[in-house]
C-alpha cells in the first residue's frame, strides 16, 4: 500500500503577460509552466531542477498560490486547494511554508529576529505572545542559532546565519511541506554544506517533506530522493535521483549532467556537448521544446510534443526516442 | 631555465575601512607559466579578485592601495610603472574579463564598435581595418551570424553572447595573459560549459596564459593546470591540479573539497566548516584559519605560517606549519632547535 502523497500537482499551467513598450510591439504571452504534474510523498525531498527561465520557481510559487495558477489541480493531503477560498488557504499555509534564495531580501531589515519569527504564530492565532517567545527560542536553537539572536536585527548576521533565521521562520508554524527555492545558491560552499546538513537533520527529525528547487545538480543529489528536470515550462524527465543522475534518459538531462562540473580532474569531460541557447519562452519551438538543441532530433520532434513514457521504476521521460509504437 | 610569464611576489594590498587600513590580501605569491591555466580559487571575500585587480593596476584608488611586493610580466616589473605606461601594458599584454558582462559593456554602443575600440587605441588600426578585425574576433569566439551581431547593442544579446563579446574585446590585442574573474558564474551550466570550452580552446590556439578566478572547484578540476587556493587574503596552498585534488594538504583545502556535493556520486556526509571567515579588521593572530581548523595547535595561534614547499614535491606549497611538520619532521625539528 502506498501512502497518500502530501502534495499532488496535476497539469499545472501558468502564463504571464509581458508588457512591452510600443516600440517592441504588442504584449506577449509567456507560458512559464505548461502541464506540469508530480507527487511528493510524506517525508520525501522532491527536487525540481533546470536552468533559469525553465519555470521551476513559478511552480514553487503556484504550489503556495503566491501566484495563481491558470489551470490544473493542486491537492494537499488529498484536499483540492487550487480553488480554495482565502480563509482555507490561510489555514493551509500554516502547513506549507517557503524559504527563498536570498536571505538578504527575505528578512525585514527593520524588524528584530524575534519579532519576525513570532509574527507568523500570532497571525495564525496559534498561541499567546509568551508561549510564542518560547517556541521561537526552541526553533532558533534547532537551527543552530544562539538565544541572543532573538533581539538582534538581520544586518548583524552573515548570509549563512540569515538563511538559518529564514528557515527558522518557516519552521515555527510546524509545517508539513516546505518549498525551498534555491535555499543554498547564494552561499559559499562551506556554508552551503552547513545548511544542507542542517536541513537534512530537520527533515529526518520532523518528518518534513520538501519541494526543493535548485539549478545545482550536486546539491540536489545530496538532498533529494526524487527529481523532475524542467525545460521551458515542461517536465522532461522525472524519477529517483541516483538513477536519473547515473543514467539520464532524456537528451537534455544528459547534457545538463555532462555540463555540470565535477570536482575531480580525472573527470574533465563533457564540455560544450550542447550547442545553442535556451529559446525564448515567449516563442518556444513547436513540437518538443528541446529539438533545436537536441543531437537526436527527428522529424516527429519538430511537430509533435512528446507525451511522457513510463520507463518503470517510477521513471517517466517525455521524449520521442522512448515512445512505444 | 625557462622563466615564468608572470611572477607575483609578496603582493600586499590595503583596504580602507572606517577604523583604518587593513590588508585585503597579504604576501600573495605565485607564478604563471606560458600557455598554462592557473586557477585562483576561494570563497567570497578571500581576495582573489583583489589579487587580479592589484596586478592589473585597476584598484579603486581612494579605498585601496598596494603597499608591497613585486609583479613581473614577461621580464618587465609592473608595480613601478607610471599610469600611462601601465595603460599600454593593459590591453596589449594583459587583459581581463569580469563576471557580469552587462556592467562592463557600454549599453549605448554597438558591440562591433566596442570590440574594435582597443584595436584603434592599442593596435593603431584605422576604423575600417579595426572593424574587419572585430568581425574576425566575433567569429573566433563563436558568435553565430557575427556580421549581423556587429551592429547590435548589448541588451539585444543573451548573457552567454555578451560574455563572448567581452572575451573578443579582451583578446583583440593578442594579450599574453588573460585574467578571467568568475567569467561563467552568472551563466547557466550548459552555457558555462560552452564558454569554458571556448576559453580553453583559445588559450591552446593563441599560446596565451589564463588566470581563471572562480569559487567553483568543479570548474577548477575541469580547467586548471595549476591551482592557488586563497583564504582570508592569503594563498594557503598551490599545486598542480592533480596533486591538489589527490593530496589536498592544507586543512582548509581538505575541508573545502569535502564540502562539495557531487552530481556524479553520493556523498555520505558533507564536511561543514564551522564558523565563518574572519572580518578584514578582525583577523586572528597567527594562522588565519586556526579558529576553524580541526588540526589547530597552540603554536598555530602564535605565529603566522609561511608558504612552504613540501619536500616530496617542490611545486606543491602549503601555508600550514602542522602539515609541513608532518611531511618533513626532521627539517622542522632542526628548525626548532636553531
Amino acid at each position: 500500500m502506498t501512502s497518500q502523497p502530501v502534495l499532488s500537482v496535476v497539469d499545472l499551467a501558468k502564463s504571464f503577460i509581458v508588457r512591452r513598450t510600443f516600440l517592441d510591439g504588442p504584449p506577449l504571452s509567456v507560458r512559464a509552466v505548461d502541464g506540469v504534474s508530480f507527487d511528493i510523498k510524506t517525508g520525501e525531498a522532491f527536487g525540481l531542477v533546470g536552468e533559469s527561465g525553465c519555470g521551476k520557481t513559478t511552480v514553487g510559487r503556484c504550489v503556495l498560490r503566491l501566484i495563481e495558477p491558470d489551470a490544473g489541480s493542486l491537492r494537499f493531503r488529498g484536499a483540492e486547494m487550487s480553488a480554495a477560498p482565502a480563509a482555507t488557504m490561510k489555514k493551509l499555509r500554516q502547513r506549507i511554508q517557503i524559504v527563498f534564495q536570498d536571505p538578504y531580501a527575505s528578512l525585514n531589515p527593520r524588524r528584530s529576529v524575534g519579532k519576525a519569527l513570532i509574527e507568523p504564530l500570532l497571525v495564525h492565532g496559534k498561541c499567546s505572545r509568551a508561549e510564542a517567545c518560547d517556541r521561537v527560542l526552541r526553533v532558533l536553537d534547532e537551527v543552530g542559532m544562539p538565544a541572543e539572536a532573538f533581539n538582534k536585527f538581520p544586518h548583524e548576521f552573515s548570509g549563512g546565519q540569515r538563511q538559518r533565521i529564514a528557515i527558522a521562520r518557516a519552521l515555527v508554524l510546524e509545517p508539513e511541506l516546505i518549498v525551498a527555492d534555491e535555499p543554498v545558491s547564494a552561499l559559499d560552499v562551506s556554508i552551503q554544506a552547513q545548511i544542507l546538513t542542517m536541513l537534512k537533520r530537520l527533515k529526518e527529525a520532523r518528518g518534513l517533506s520538501f519541494l526543493f528547487i535548485s539549478h545545482d545538480l550536486g546539491v540536489v543529489r545530496q538532498f533529494c530522493e526524487r527529481i523532475a528536470v524542467m525545460y521551458l515550462g515542461r517536465i522532461v524527465e522525472i524519477g529517483p535521483v541516483p538513477e536519473i543522475f547515473d543514467a539520464p534518459c532524456h537528451p537534455y538531462t544528459q547534457a545538463l549532467r555532462a555540463a555540470s562540473p565535477i570536482p575531480d580532474p580525472a573527470m574533465r569531460v563533457g564540455f560544450a556537448k550542447l550547442t545553442g541557447e535556451v529559446p525564448s519562452p515567449s516563442d518556444p519551438p513547436r513540437g518538443c521544446h528541446f529539438h533545436p538543441r537536441c543531437p537526436h532530433a527527428m522529424d516527429v520532434c519538430r511537430t509533435r510534443s512528446p507525451t511522457p513514457v513510463d520507463m518503470g521504476g517510477g521513471r517517466r521521460v517525455a521524449c520521442h526516442l522512448f515512445a512505444r509504437t | 631555465m625557462p622563466e615564468p610569464l608572470l611572477k607575483v611576489r609578496d603582493l600586499t594590498t590595503l583596504f580602507k575601512t572606517s577604523t583604518g587600513w587593513f590588508p585585503a590580501i597579504r604576501d600573495v605569491s605565485f607564478d604563471v607559466w606560458p600557455n598554462e591555466t592557473l586557477c585562483l580559487v576561494g570563497e567570497s571575500g578571500c581576495g582573489k579578485s583583489i589579487t587580479a585587480l592589484s596586478i592589473m593596476g585597476l584598484l579603486p584608488g581612494k579605498k585601496m592601495r598596494r603597499t608591497e611586493g613585486e609583479v613581473v610580466l614577461d621580464g618587465q616589473p609592473l608595480l613601478e610603472l607610471p599610469d600611462k605606461a601601465m595603460r599600454a601594458v593593459r590591453g596589449a599584454k594583459m587583459s581581463m574579463i569580469f563576471q557580469e558582462p552587462m556592467t562592463s559593456l557600454n549599453p549605448v554602443l554597438p558591440v562591433g564598435l566596442q570590440v574594435a575600440e582597443p584595436l584603434i587605441a592599442h593596435g593603431g588600426l584605422g576604423r575600417a581595418a579595426a572593424e574587419a578585425e572585430a568581425l574576425r574576433l566575433l567569429d573566433l569566439v563563436r558568435i553565430p551570424d557575427a556580421s549581423q551581431r556587429m551592429a547590435q547593442y548589448p541588451h539585444q544579446l543573451s548573457g552567454g553572447m555578451r560574455q563572448r563579446v567581452m572575451i573578443a574585446m579582451a583578446l583583440a590585442c593578442r594579450p599574453k595573459i588573460l585574467f578571467a574573474d568568475e567569467p561563467t558564474t552568472a551563466l547557466d551550466v550548459t552555457i558555462q560549459a560552452q564558454v569554458l570550452s571556448l576559453l580553453n580552446d583559445l588559450r591552446a590556439d593563441t599560446g596565451m596564459s589564463l588566470v581563471l578566478i572562480t569559487h567553483d572547484l568543479g570548474v577548477v578540476a575541469s580547467m586548471a593546470d595549476r591551482v592557488a587556493v586563497m583564504y582570508a587574503g592569503e594563498v594557503v596552498e598551490t599545486a598542480s591540479v592533480e596533486a591538489l585534488f589527490a593530496r589536498p594538504t592544507h586543512p582548509y583545502t581538505e575541508m573545502l573539497l569535502g564540502s562539495i556535493p557531487r552530481a556524479d556520486r553520493d556523498v555520505d556526509t558533507l564536511v561543514a566548516i564551522g564558523g565563518q571567515v574572519p572580518a578584514i579588521d578582525a583577523m586572528p593572530a597567527g594562522c588565519r584559519f586556526a579558529p576553524r581548523c580541526f588540526l589547530a595547535e597552540p603554536g598555530c595561534r602564535a605565529a603566522a605560517p609561511a608558504l612552504m614547499a613540501l619536500r616530496s614535491d617542490d611545486r606543491h606549497q602549503v601555508r600550514c606549519q602542522v602539515r609541513i611538520a608532518q611531511a618533513a619532521p626532521d627539517a622542522m625539528r632542526a628548525g626548532a632547535i636553531r
